[in-house]
């Protein structure tokens, strides 16, 4: 009976697959470089910390992700590799203790909500929220 | 109910439970793992976020054996705040040369920045008829939260028995944990050292 119970748990893996899109907000803004971006919401991180992510950036749209999960390096590290793949993006700063992720793209890049969720998800984390800027 | 029916029933809900990632795909992991019962060099692989798949080489100082295991991590259930992770595990292995020999079980954790907490439950099925059971709890906390990259330190209790010594230890442990790396030891007189490494590429 264990040998059976065994055989199955070890292939049901699998068969089996999920997309958990719940508890998203499908929220996209479009701002410019202030604490406050033009539709009147608070920028989701530090005007400090990201002033040090934009040095040395130009040309870039700029997404900032709420991540929810996101409690250690493991987590972070995780995150970095898997936005790392696409050559589009030119700098990643993962923030733990807010979790936030700033990710600068090319400007040729589309910034695409459902394809950065998949991406955290796929690291294991889900997002709740991102803001897009212009920079 | 008794344990087994606990873990046949969570078996069976995992057939009907959605799954949620474990790891980014394509990371590989090598973990080293050393206490009085056995040492052992286990390498796994995550193709998707949903369950590694692994060798893992066992020197069973009990048996005075020398085992490789197949082996396979899935993730039943995890659960995602803005502060804080919980999962629940089920993990298997089956010997590379002998399929009754085999172990199953299930883990869990919680975690946020500050806290830790945990527990597993194995059972080991040896070919030669002796088998037993491992379970733990484990608690932590960090004295100090560093951001991405910094050093990392967790002080934790473990408490840990094993049914084939018929010993119980509760012992303090250490985790030091530094970018991909990450390293744990603890100390019981009953049980001796708990050595624990991880490396994640």
């Amino acid at each position: 009976m264990k040998k059976i119970l065994l055989t199955l748990l070890l292939a049901s893996p699998l068969a089996w697959a999920e997309q958990d899109h719940a508890n998203m907000h499908d929220h996209s803004h479009e701002g410019h470089l202030h604490d406050t971006m033009v539709d009147g919401k608070n920028l989701d991180v530090s005007a400090e910390r990201f002033d040090t992510f934009m040095e040395g950036l130009a040309d870039v749209n700029v997404a900032i992700v709420s991540v929810k999960g996101m409690v250690c390096d493991f987590c972070a590290r995780g995150i970095e590799k898997t936005f790392t793949r696409d050559k589009s993006v030119q700098k990643i700063d993962v923030d733990l203790d807010n979790g936030k992720v700033m990710i600068a793209y090319s400007k040729t890049k589309e910034i695409n909500f459902k394809e950065i969720e998949k991406q955290i998800l796929s690291n294991g984390q889900n997002m709740s929220d991102l803001q897009v800027l212009e920079i | 109910m008794g344990i087994h029916k606990i873990i046949i029933l969570a078996f069976i809900l995992v057939l009907h439970t959605e799954a949620r990632p474990i790891s980014y795909s394509g990371g590989t992991t090598l973990m080293y793992q050393s206490d009085s019962m056995s040492d052992s060099v286990y390498v796994h692989y995550s193709p998707t976020y949903k369950y590694s798949i692994g060798i893992e080489n066992v020197d069973d100082k009990i048996f005075n054996k020398n085992k490789n295991y197949l082996r396979l991590t899935y993730l039943i259930n995890r659960k995602n705040t803005d502060i804080s992770q919980r999962n629940l595990y089920f993990q298997s292995g089956v010997l590379v040369d002998d399929a009754d020999g085999f172990f199953y079980g299930i883990h869990g954790d919680w975690e946020t920045r500050r806290w830790f907490s945990g527990f597993g439950y194995k059972d080991t099925n040896n070919s030669f008829g002796q088998d037993y059971t491992d379970q733990y709890i484990q608690l932590g906390v960090a004295p100090y939260v560093g951001d991405y990259g910094d050093l990392h330190t967790w002080i934790m209790i473990k408490t840990k028995k094993n049914s084939l010594t018929n010993t119980q230890s509760t012992y303090p442990e250490l985790k030091f944990f530094k970018g991909a790396a990450l390293v744990k030891f603890g100390y019981s007189d009953k049980t001796e050292w708990d050595l624990h490494f991880m490396y994640r590429f």
